[in-house]
């Protein structure tokens, strides 16, 4: 008997993720790629690609779920579910050692949410930025470029830093001159981008707080990767912090078990 | 270039802007499958304003005789208007491109109502706002007291204060004097010889029953909207309560009385517009008003059916009727005052529990299952209210979701995203109550 396959696309400002899953929710295969200006032609190559080095024929793989900023232009999907919804779905899965999550909070490129969940991970309500760059991937990594870093290097930096320095604009713009200036003055990197994470800690706080996020929560999006936010989301929330083995992967998860279950 | 030219030029400019952003609203309100053709009348009276920019012909009016009065908010009684023989036009405005050339004179965090209608006044050319003799402005908010003001550089105005504690003895005292200096103003304007008649009983209980058949067939669509299988569109309802501002009262009410009637027949025969599965959506907060029909056209799109709303341009609008029994002028001034002040529940007044009341007896008589809470960029007292009516809903168990914008189609898919996710939650909410129950 043939294997049946699942997949979910996580079509995200700044990188399309991928996620291929067999039909007892095990992770067979995933991809991220840069988005690029052809999401589509991208996500097809990723699924290809997946398919191949795992020897798995393509008409095996059935239901493809897009979410993400450019979902609605992926030609493979079957059909498209919002963020909220796969990063909700995607939850239970992620958790480390089967905590119970209650708060998922996702810091993508482009916008960053809270969703609350209830104890049988349905939305109980949901919070995003406005349309603004503070509080998101975006903000990080203009800042990173400020000070000749690579955004993969923040956390560990950060985590170095005895007295997080204080940044006050939210805006990006306004916020990269504060930075050029406490460069210029020849304040410890580390310190700088451990006060850039606090930043973005205390406005995603804020969020979280007005939404009525509960104990239990899973830091996913390319913000789980950096453990200086994580760390300072834990100050700034009062509550430990979880962040899943593959915290970018969270979307497109959650995308591809909403093709295994829902028809 | 001579300066004549370049500002005839920039009146060029904005209603070419302002005719496409009309036309373009008005193409996808008629290629909605299944439209019945008796909402043409309303979508001809919003293209008579804003595309052909003839007006007068919906407004059963003779431009260069009759006299025109603008009003601002829901609280200048109408009727006094028609009673001195004059016709009303309502400029409260949803222009994104006016908007732009009202924040001239408007701040920045001034809301886009105002600003919309700023523009309108300040650079000439929109025939419904032209045509206005003098412009009446309530003192509700702060952005409408100040419009007010700049807008006299333009127009004549006339104030209406409104006091802000409604229950007190000395707001229905300031309420009545105010209403009986607008009567002898209206009995006073002029303009090429016409002048405003005098409003005696007679013509006051024709302007009441005219009005209040307007308000009766209202309500009737009202009712037919709450029933379990959508007979229209709110997008389309919205459409058909914003045309009320462009026609005569007359010719609204007899194409209200005629849509309703179709909507009926619709009902009897079992040929829904919608199908019932679409999570119910209520819209309180700020007005969506034509061109700028971007909320309730977004809840549709994703998903969701708008059942009803609390908006002064929708379905508040033309709810209560004037309570006057006796033919005398006195008791009719009373009916109408009290209609006006009373019932209104913008967040301008205070205390005003009156609002929550209402929004809670909407929830229940339309079925709601969430709540779209519309803020327009710069309207602080809706604002401020958000979190009593997020607390009040939470005992009804009904979810809200506060989306802040403009008349900028710019967060379109910012705003779409969000409304797509809420009413994703009100479908998983939907799917675990009927489990539950069956």
């Amino acid at each position: 008997m043939s294997q049946t396959y699942f997949a979910g696309i996580d079509a995200g400002s700044t990188y399309v993720k991928a996620a291929l899953m067999d039909e007892n929710q095990a992770l067979v295969a995933f991809d991220q790629r840069p988005t690029g200006i052809d999401a589509d032609g991208t996500s097809q190559k990723m699924i290809a690609a997946m398919a191949e080095a795992n020897g798995i024929p393509a008409d095996h793989i059935q239901n493809i779920i897009a979410t993400g900023y450019s979902r609605r232009i992926i030609s493979m999907a079957r059909d498209t579910v919002t963020e909220i919804k796969a990063h909700a779905r995607g939850a239970a899965w992620s958790a480390p050692n089967s905590i119970g999550i209650r708060t998922v909070i996702d810091i993508g490129g482009q916008d960053s949410k809270v969703i609350v969940l209830d104890g049988d991970n349905e939305i109980l309500n949901f919070a995003m930025n406005d349309k603004c760059a503070a509080g998101t991937g975006r903000f990080l990594e203009s800042l990173a470029r400020v000070l000749e870093l690579d955004i993969s290097e923040l956390g560990p930096l950060s985590l170095q830093s005895n007295m997080p320095l204080s940044i006050n604009s939210t805006c990006v713009v306004f916020a990269e001159s504060e930075v050029v200036s406490l460069v210029a003055r020849k304040k410890k990197r580390e310190d700088i981008v451990a006060g850039i994470h606090h930043s973005l800690a205390k406005r995603i706080a804020a969020m979280a707080r007005k939404a009525g996020a509960q104990p239990g929560i899973l830091l996913t999006g390319g913000g789980g990767r950096n453990a200086g936010i994580a760390s300072a989301l834990d100050e700034a929330l009062l509550m430990d912090i979880h962040v899943p083995e593959y915290p970018q992967l969270n979307g497109a998860l959650g995308a591809a078990l909403i093709g295994m279950t829902e028809d | 270039m001579k300066i004549s030219d370049m500002v005839a030029k920039r009146t060029r400019r904005l209603l070419k802007g302002v005719a496409r952003s009309a036309a373009v609203e008005l193409e996808r309100l008629r290629s909605i499958p299944g439209t019945p053709e008796e909402l043409n009348f309303f979508y001809d009276v919003l293209e008579a304003a804003y595309v052909r920019n003839d007006p007068a012909p919906m407004l059963d009016a003779r431009p260069d005789k009759d006299l025109f009065v603008g009003v601002y908010c829901m609280v200048v009684p109408e009727e006094l208007i028609y009673a001195a023989g004059a016709i009303p036009v309502r400029l409260c405005a949803g222009c994104f491109e006016s908007s732009q050339i009202g924040e001239d004179r408007v701040p920045r965090d001034g809301c886009p109502l105002v600003k919309s209608s700023m523009g309108l006044s300040m650079q000439k050319g929109l025939k419904v706002f032209d045509l206005c003799d003098i412009v009446a402005i309530p003192t509700t908010c702060d952005a409408k007291r100040k419009l007010g003001e700049e807008l006299s550089a333009f127009k004549e105005v006339w104030m209406i204060e409104t006091p802000h504690i409604k229950d007190a003895d000395f707001s229905r005292r300031i309420w009545m004097e105010q209403m009986y200096a607008l009567k002898a103003k209206l009995e006073t304007v002029k303009r090429n010889g016409t002048r405003g008649k005098r409003i005696n009983a007679r013509r006051m209980a024709a302007a009441i029953q005219d009005t209040a058949r307007a308000q009766a067939e209202m309500r009737r669509l009202l009712s037919l909207r709450s029933a379990e299988k959508p007979l229209i569109w709110g997008r389309q309802a919205t459409a058909v309560v914003n045309a009320f501002a462009y026609a005569h009262v007359n010719r609204w009410t007899e194409a209200v009385t005629r849509l309703n009637n179709r909507l009926a027949a619709m009902a009897e025969n079992d040929q829904p517009m919608a199908d019932s599965g679409r999570p119910r959506i209520y819209i309180a907060g700020s007005p969506s008003l034509f061109p700028n029909l971007k909320i309730p056209t977004l809840v549709e799109e994703m998903g969701g059916v708008v059942v009803a709303d609390e908006s002064c341009a929708g379905d508040r609008y033309l709810y209560d009727p004037v309570g006057s029994t006796e033919k005398n002028l006195n008791d009719q001034m009373l009916g109408v005052a009290s209609r006006y002040l009373a019932p209104c529940v913008c967040p301008s007044f205070t205390p005003n529990d009156d609002r929550l009341t209402l929004i809670q007896r909407m929830i229940t008589d339309f079925a709601v299952d969430g709540v779209l809470y519309h803020v327009l960029k710069g309207c602080v007292v809706y604002d401020f209210e958000v979190n009593r009516v997020e607390n009040a809903l939470r005992n009804n168990q009904i979810p809200l979701l506060r989306v802040e914008t403009d008349y900028n189609p710019e967060d379109v898919e910012q705003l779409r995203t969000r409304i797509e996710a809420f009413i994703e939650m009100l479908k998983s909410k939907r799917s675990r109550t009927k489990q539950a129950v069956s």
